[in-house]
């Protein structure tokens, strides 16, 4: 009589042989060939989810079914659910900046300057629709602060010497941090939420188009150019 | 970031709440051989993740016992 596979295997596997396809699982998930399509989909699901049905009633187990992958496996890279969440926001986050920093010179002309930034944010939350209110909902979470504080080195360094430079050189009027954002950032956001949202005021449909956001963009330069 | 992956051990528990997981941290918080360790209370199989050098499942499966409470690897 032929014994049962299963059962024969079973049990001849020794109590690390389970752990062994962890590592193998692991491996070809993170690091064998350092799986980015993988990667890319834990990240994007967990964006989508978390978006979706809030912190709440986001769990690791979820996401793993999502994602056709083991429980296990997400464990392995990630402490927790908190722990997940902060790492995948961190790294949506860096992608963010280094998008909106890249080929940013903060030598540059304030209205040039200002326009680079309109310019790669637009493109980067238009292309990236998910990320504003993955952004919005971390805003008014527990997890800021610890997201905000690592991930925005650099890119606060950047965007400050530009702004420095701005007033230094007589182009803008000193003020604080949230009255220039409110300006120079605010109306952009609000253009790209009217058309994630397909609409505006009352429900009216909206597209943004480039003739639109540079027309906001002059107004904002006059609001806040000297 | 790299993890020894010889050292790390993930179970599915049945601790659900604080308390629960209050009993299991008086056996593994001072435990000489677990270098970290942390519960997801927020997850369905309620997943303890050990990082230990020198344990295995077994032991560990013991210690979650001693607080009451059962454990199996997860896989």
């Amino acid at each position: 009589m032929l014994p049962n596979p299963a059962k024969s295997q079973k049990n001849q596997i020794p109590s690390k042989l389970s752990e062994h396809s962890l590592i193998f699982d692991f491996r070809s998930f993170f690091m064998r060939t350092r799986n980015v399509a993988k990667e890319n989909l834990v990240r994007e699901k967990a964006i989508e989810m978390l978006v979706k049905e809030g912190f709440e009633n986001f769990s690791v187990n979820k996401l793993a079914r999502e994602c056709h992958i083991s429980v296990a496996t997400l464990y392995i890279y990630y402490k927790d659910k908190d722990d997940l969440i902060v790492k995948i926001a961190m790294e949506e986050f860096s992608k963010m900046t280094d998008a909106v920093i890249k080929n940013f010179d903060p030598k540059q002309d304030f209205e040039q300057g200002l326009r680079a930034q309109w310019r790669s944010r637009s493109k980067y939350y238009l292309e990236n629709p998910l990320a504003m209110l993955f952004f919005d909902q971390l805003k008014n979470s527990s997890y800021q602060e610890k997201i905000y504080e690592c991930s925005t080195r650099g890119f606060k360094e950047k965007m400050g010497a530009f702004v420095k430079r701005a007033v230094a050189k007589g182009e803008l009027d000193a003020m604080p941090l949230e009255v220039f954002w409110s300006i120079a950032f605010a109306p952009l956001y609000t253009l790209i939420r009217f058309h994630h949202d397909k609409q505006s005021i009352g429900g009216k449909p909206f597209q943004l188009t480039d003739k639109l956001l540079w027309q906001t963009f002059s107004l904002v330069i006059k609001a806040l150019k000297k | 970031m790299s993890i020894n992956l010889n050292h790390l051990f993930i179970l599915k528990t049945n601790i659900k709440d604080e308390t629960g997981k209050w009993l299991l941290k008086k056996f593994l918080d001072n435990h000489p051989e677990v270098q970290q360790w942390n519960l997801d209370l927020n997850d369905i199989d309620c997943v303890l993740r050990v990082v230990s050098p020198t344990l295995c499942y077994e032991t560990i499966i013991a210690l979650v016992n001693k607080a009451g409470f059962d454990a199996s690897e997860l896989v």
